[in-house]
């Protein structure tokens, strides 16, 4: 145990000191081993190495153990091996001996004395079974911190313990599995050759990864007689005769029981990782290329599956020293997985991925790199830190692609505390980078690595490079540097209509995703040239109905929330295809209500026929939510062609259909309020509709509307009665309280009719009634009654209805810039207040979809809930956005000034001084600019600023404070006389002035 | 970009998943259950579901979900997009892309994602590329089941100077070979006027060419494509001037172009059905009679025509014959299929007979829509027509081949 400990010690040391050159630490244990052991796996040169090298045979474990302690000269497969060899045993006699023997079993025994070998041939297989168990049970034991590699060393020296057969079964496949580079085969194949010349090509090609057991045992043929007995031997070599060509055949049977257990995951993982522990362990197995691939596969498999595999870490550790690339990909893959759940053991891993990274082959290398970048633990870095910047510097672009990342990766294990300038300044020079996808990795890297910074700095030369490049990008790529290419603003117009000139092609890939991207920033970069946006539009009109069409329904749902977003702007502009957005029978559901939507939205004068007749057709659709959808569609167009469509929706009541009816009622609430010259007509079509509702909303709608216009509809007494009747049976809170307040609405117009049936449910409300909200309501009416009876009308008959809402609704029109930040992002597709919340949760993890710097009071938070709009009148606040970045020049400010006359003139109460900054950067925030301040203190104070809305409507103000009459004369002066815009100006205004003043005092 | 993905069948399994960035728990996808659960079929959970933390963006293909988690702002049509060529590789690597496939080969598929994506961001896509880096299994490597799949070499069309194209490209014979295909989507109301039609067409072309030949295609009739989206190698200032294709092939299967043709009178409907089907209020018997016949067909015959119709909910059985073909009634899905195969215009086909209604209930509301398909060889229904092929910079004469076909996408006919 002691000197195990002390192993892992040196083996610490011997990281540290080799850290920069991965593996060298390690490779001549794997070479001298090989030297020493020369054919192991190929038991026939083994035995003739026991023939004729009996005295090497004593100086191996030396040797083995001399590499160990850190004399680290890679042992070529050259004339000065058995030289170097020997030294290397001197110069560690003694650890050779003490430090290794407490090793694991499996150790080679293909070096050891010939007795001991003939002893083990006639050992049964499941000798060979004691072996692995002891071979891993070994390393455990002594705590030694193994990496595969060293492992072998670890091995060589054990068969000192390791008397007998079973030891050397163990060995045996370690031999065969055992090569850690090529150059370690390549010594084997050397070094059987010469012991035994006419075995070593054989050997060789057995090493060499194929595992082939053709040529092997075929060619092995005089080293039969000792090798045969082997149970190992045996089972590689029965297939041969049996068929040379198909080996995997042969041993089916030992294969063959795996699927069978597979079957089984279900009895819990851990007889599962048990039993795969046993077969990983299991020399048979892991001499067997293909059994031992096999073995690991299956662990590979279940780890898909969600069973906890960490079990078997240290034996997939083992099993990451291997030519065969397969088998290194999936160990990787396995520990990229366990590693955080492992940290200890995952550093063992960490040598032999180190010693990948320096690989011959390019594949390899990347591939070490990249696992040793996504294992995900901390302490990693330090290992990492070096592989990553060689390969920065690799030949292979694969590489490099991977090292690019791996930055990123090495930063976001660091914490994102520091970043490292040096790094940056790298990656900043690889944009420069031969292969366009280490350009984009670069992008991509910096991205994350500047996160904190706010990203990838893009400024001209880099972004003149992109853009020379993006022809040579692939489609991935394209979309992602137009992505980055949006934090690029143009010098001046000429740059820009070159820009814009060279991403033309781009409108018109072949790529969805492209063209999104491209039309983002031809909207991005022409936002002061609202032409080009719309002919961009129009040129994109064509993708993105192709895509609205496409075979991919996600693609279609995708592109039809954008053409949603774009009707917004440009009402008119997929009219002449609203064909393209009827909906057939078999799309899905979200598809279908997109598109009705969609068509709701793009309705004009000439297609509104064709489009209220299809819509008509899904209003009986066999599914309920996509009718409903079409019936509120109808009524949405309702607000411009109201005659056509309250006859469609009044034809759709004498379905009889409930999940018509309701909504019906409730469209028609809306519509009412909304458009009153339809009133008359809803009022006909209402009588009856009350046997078919049975839903909250729609009770609640249809009260409403007989409470409102129950003058004009002769049964809604009776109506209300049934309620009244039922009213203990009702189970909906909001039900009632609707009720309520309609029956006292509709006593106002007809009393007589209503004064008893009002009496019993005021009654009914105050005494038996359950519900807070609901009593409280019935108390407050029985009051206002009390208080008398034009009180009560004064109160209760507000207007019936206000077309203005719909203003509010519809947002009519809103221009382009107003979104353009937002296409091609999530925001069209679930809004922009959802996603802020999600992303409000990821705290530090969230790069921040770029926030909306635009001011927009028409948006600013819901303070009215959806189901509410109807009832609370909110002041028009028209649709007020100021533009951010309106810059001014102080002599166009002053031209305009005195160009214009003033607009608006108030006093606004004002105690004190004024803090200029404070006051500064209030009105940046809601985007009005500063162009000139008097400092503070000074008498009389003036400050001069300028805001610009979306329209292009510029105010010009003037501040003027005058201490003596403490108060803050406002004069603004607008270039388009615009009341709305101007109201809206000055509110904002007021508030900010409010709140300087309310902090001050 | 994408933190993990996540593929799940349809009865609500993730039978695999892979993670990127970090490591997602699998009860993100509670989520994406809970929206499957409402739903009441697969086809409609919607491919865009927020999450608190994340959102979930999936596709559904080959009746498997793949679905990738993402935490930050992303251009959702890239992800979809990146999704669909995940599955179009499964497809390519295994001939089907279906659970059962996937569980045998989930090695290869770790693989291929692996090189898919880094860090969340799409690395090799092309299947050529991804090909020589994972050799996909054969059935060969099956059998032997030595999955050596991995090359041993860096793919060497990494550094060719044309980036889809990869350098010294050998064949003995050197051919090249392009497939025009024609889908039309329809939607023909009761009397058989058409309510809209349009042509989804593509060209995909398979050429096989030794070294760096260098294509132009030209068509007869250039003008009826409006609306075209290219592979990158087409040069898009020469097509705009000249409406020439002229383009330096990628090696192997790739798509050339793609087009739309939504000129209503410029789509031509090559079938019509007649059909009478008629609910009576009284009665527990309904008649039901279609027969599909061709038009404007250009002489060429309609193959592989599958008739299927959801039939209402009340419809409990039906008693049909048909004049050819075979059909089948599902009680259950109430989905009626009727497979007629080649339509002979001297004997037209139809299927007659009578449904047996749910009694007491009321007549439905909406006659049933019939979905067709079908398949015409030797036409484009367009009439687009490739005019000349022709190859420079290469001394060899290539053979060459053009193949036309029209094929119903989504073509439905109202009752």
């Amino acid at each position: 145990m002691g000197s195990g400990l002390r192993d892992r010690a040196l083996w610490k040391v011997a990281l540290g000191a080799t850290g920069s050159r991965p593996g060298r630490g390690r490779s001549p244990c794997s070479g001298d081993r090989k030297k020493e052991a020369a054919a192991l796996p190929g038991g026939p040169a083994g035995s003739a190495n026991r023939a004729n090298r009996p005295p090497e045979r004593h100086s191996s474990p030396r040797a083995g153990a001399g590499a160990e302690a850190g004399h680290s000269k890679r042992a070529l497969p050259g004339a000065d091996r058995p030289k170097q060899r020997i030294s290397d045993g001197r110069r560690a006699p003694g650890r050779g001996s003490c430090a290794a023997a407490p090793r694991g079993a499996a150790g080679e025994g293909a070096g050891r004395s010939a007795s001991g070998r003939r002893s083990a041939l006639g050992a049964p297989a499941g000798g060979g079974g004691g072996g692995a168990r002891l071979g891993a049970v070994g390393p455990e034991e002594a705590g030694l911190p193994q990496g595969a590699g060293r492992g072998l060393s670890g091995r060589v020296a054990a068969r000192r313990r390791s008397d007998g057969g079973p030891g050397r079964e163990g060995a045996a496949p370690w031999g065969g599995e055992a090569g850690s580079g090529a150059e370690g085969l390549g010594v084997a194949g050397a070094v059987s050759g010469r012991s035994e010349p006419a075995c070593g090509p054989q050997e060789g090609t057995a090493g060499a990864g194929a595992g082939l057991a053709g040529p092997w045992s075929l060619g092995c043929g005089p080293g039969e007689a000792e090798a045969g007995p082997t149970s190992r031997l045996g089972a590689l070599r029965r297939p041969t005769f049996a068929s040379p060509r198909f080996p995997r055949q042969g041993w089916e049977e030992p294969a063959g029981t795996a699927p069978g257990r597979e079957t089984m995951p279900y009895l819990g993982s851990e007889d599962v990782v048990k039993e795969l522990k046993k077969a990983l362990c299991n020399p048979h197995v892991q001499a067997d290329r293909l059994r031992y691939r096999n073995v690991i596969q299956r662990v590979i498999r279940h780890m898909t599956q969600g069973l906890d595999m960490s079990g078997v870490f240290m034996e997939m550790v083992k099993a990451s020293a291997t030519v065969d690339i397969v088998q290194k990909k999936l160990v990787y893959l396995y520990m990229c997985t366990y590693a955080p759940l492992k940290p200890d053991l995952a550093l063992l891993a960490i040598n032999t991925l180190c010693k990948d990274c320096s690989d011959p082959n390019p594949m390899v290398r990347g591939l070490a790199l990249r696992s040793m970048c996504s294992l995900r633990m901390p302490g990693v870095q330090e290992y990492i830190q070096q592989p990553i910047l060689n390969g920065l510097r690799d030949k292979a672009s694969y590489v490099r692609r991977v090292a690019v990342l791996g930055c990123a990766k090495m930063h976001n294990l660091h914490g994102d505390s520091e970043v490292d300038g040096a790094l940056v300044n790298e990656l900043y020079s690889l944009l420069r980078d031969q292969d366009p996808i280490v350009v984009v990795n670069c992008l991509r890297s910096l991205e994350e690595i500047l996160k904190q910074e706010g990203g990838v700095v893009i400024n001209k030369p880099i972004a003149h490079h992109l853009l020379n490049r993006m022809p040579k990008l692939d489609q991935w790529g394209q979309a992602e540097v137009l992505n980055f290419l949006l934090r690029y603003q143009p010098r001046s117009e000429e740059e820009l209509f070159d820009i814009l000139n060279l991403l033309d092609s781009f409108l018109k890939s072949s790529s969805p995703g492209v063209v999104m991207g491209a039309t983002k920033l031809f909207l991005i970069l022409a936002k002061k040239f609202p032409h080009v946006q719309t002919d961009v539009l129009v040129q994109v009109k064509g993708p993105l109905l192709a895509a609205c069409s496409s075979e991919s329904r996600e693609l279609c749902f995708a592109a039809l929330c954008h053409v949603r977003q774009i009707l917004h702007s440009l009402p008119g502009h997929f009219s002449s295809h609203y064909k393209k957005f009827f909906c057939s029978y078999s799309e899905p559901h979200y598809i279908k209500l997109q598109k009705v939507e969609v068509l709701c939205e793009l309705v004009n004068d000439e297609n509104v026929q064709q489009v209220l007749e299809e819509l008509r057709g899904y209003c009986t659709d066999v599914s309920a939510d996509f009718a409903q959808a079409a019936i509120f569609a109808i009524g949405g167009i309702a607000r411009t062609y109201t005659d056509q469509c309250v006859q469609i929706l009044t034809e759709l009541l004498g379905l009889r259909q409930e999940h018509i009816t309701t909504v019906v009622v409730q469209t028609f609430r809306d519509l009412v309020w909304l458009c009153p010259q339809c009133t008359e007509a809803v009022c006909q079509a209402l009588p009856g509709c009350e046997e078919n509702i049975q839903d909250s909303e729609g009770k609640q709608a249809l009260i409403w509307l007989l409470g409102v216009h129950g003058e004009r509809i002769p049964n809604a007494p009776y109506v209300l009665e049934d309620f009244v009747e039922n009213v203990k049976s009702e189970t909906f809170p909001a039900v009632k309280m609707e009720l309520l307040t309609a029956l006292l609405r509709l006593f106002l117009c007809r009393p007589a009719e209503c004064q008893d049936m009002l009496g019993r449910l005021l009654h009914y409300c105050i005494e038996e009634e359950k519900d807070m909200a609901v009593r409280d309501r019935g108390l407050f009416y029985y009051r206002l009654l009390l208080a008398g009876i034009d009180e009560v009308k004064r109160i209760l008959c507000s207007p019936k209805s206000d077309p203005s809402l719909g203003l509010l609704e519809d947002q009519a029109e809103r221009p382009v810039n107003s979104w353009a930040s937002d296409f091609n992002t999530l925001v069209p597709v679930y809004g922009k207040a959802r996603w802020a919340a999600i992303s409000k949760y990821q705290g530090a993890e969230h790069r921040g979809p770029e926030l909306p710097n635009t001011a927009s009071f028409a948006s600013s938070g819901p303070l009215i809930p959806e189901e509410h709009k109807e009832t609370v009148q909110e002041p028009d606040s028209g649709a007020l956005m100021l533009v951010p970045n309106c810059q001014l020049t102080a002599e166009y400010f002053e031209k305009t000034w005195f160009s214009l006359k003033v607009a608006h003139q108030q006093v606004f109460p004002w105690k004190g001084a004024v803090h200029p900054d404070t006051l500064q950067m209030a009105l940046q925030v809601v985007n009005i600019q500063t162009i000139a301040m008097s400092r503070a203190g000074a008498h009389p104070w003036k400050a001069y600023l300028s805001a610009q809305d979306d329209t292009g409507c510029l105010f010009l103000t003037e501040l003027l404070l005058e201490p003596e009459n403490s108060e803050m004369q406002i004069s603004v002066k607008q270039n388009e006389p615009r009341t709305e815009t101007l109201n809206g100006f000055i509110s904002v205004l007021e508030t900010v002035l409010g709140t300087i003043g309310d902090i001050k005092s | 970009m994408i933190h993990s993905l996540f593929l799940i069948n349809s009865s609500g399994d993730i039978f695999l998943e892979k993670h990127w960035k970090s490591v997602v728990s699998r009860s993100v996808c509670d989520y994406f259950f809970e929206a499957q659960e409402r739903a009441t079929e697969a086809e409609n959970v919607p491919p865009v579901i927020p999450t608190p933390h994340h959102y979930l963006l999936s596709v559904y293909r080959h009746k498997i979900f793949f679905v990738a988690v993402i935490q930050t702002e992303v251009p959702p049509l890239f992800v979809i997009e990146f999704l669909h060529r995940v599955v179009d590789t499964f497809q390519d690597y295994f001939g089907v892309c279906s659970e059962p496939v996937i569980k045998d080969n989930v090695v290869v598929v770790y693989e291929v994602l692996e090189e898919m994506l880094d860090n969340g961001f799409p690395l090799a896509t092309e299947s050529n590329i991804l090909k020589e880096l994972i050799k996909p299994p054969t059935i060969l490597r099956t059998v032997v089941n030595r999955s050596t799949n991995v090359g041993d070499q860096l793919p060497t069309g990494q550094l060719s100077v044309v980036p889809w194209r990869r350098t010294g490209v050998k064949y003995t014979n050197n051919e090249a070979y392009f497939d025009v295909i024609e889908e039309i989507d329809a939607i023909i109301d009761k009397s058989g006027s058409t309510i809209t039609a349009e042509i989804q067409g593509v060209i995909d072309a398979c050429v096989k060419l030794t070294g760096m030949p260098d294509l132009t295609l030209s068509f007869m009739n250039p003008r009826l494509l409006d609306d075209v989206s290219f592979h990158p190698c087409v040069r898009f200032k020469r097509w705009e001037s000249e409406r020439i294709l002229s383009f330096i092939p990628p090696d192997g299967n790739f798509r050339l172009l793609s087009y739309h043709v939504s000129a209503q009178n410029l789509v031509a409907i090559p079938v019509y059905v007649k059909h009478n089907i008629s609910f009576r209020d009284s009665s527990s018997l309904g008649r039901f009679e279609i027969t599909v016949g061709p038009k404007q067909t250009m002489g060429k015959t309609i193959e592989g025509v599958i008739v299927t119709s959801q039939m209402p909910k009340g419809v409990l059985n039906m008693s049909l014959t048909p004049s050819q073909g075979t059909h089948t009634f599902d009680p259950v899905t109430k989905m009626l299929s009727w497979d007629v195969g080649k339509i002979n215009p001297q004997k037209l086909p139809s299927l007659k007979g009578t449904m047996s209604l749910q009694a007491g209930a009321s007549k439905p509301d909406e006659n049933p829509t019939i979905n067709l398909h079908f398949k015409i060889q030797q036409l484009a229904i367009s009439g687009l027509k490739v005019n000349r092929l022709d190859m420079y910079g290469e001394k060899y004469k290539p053979f060459k081949g053009i193949k036309y076909m029209t094929k119903a996408g989504k073509f439905q006919v109202r009752t």
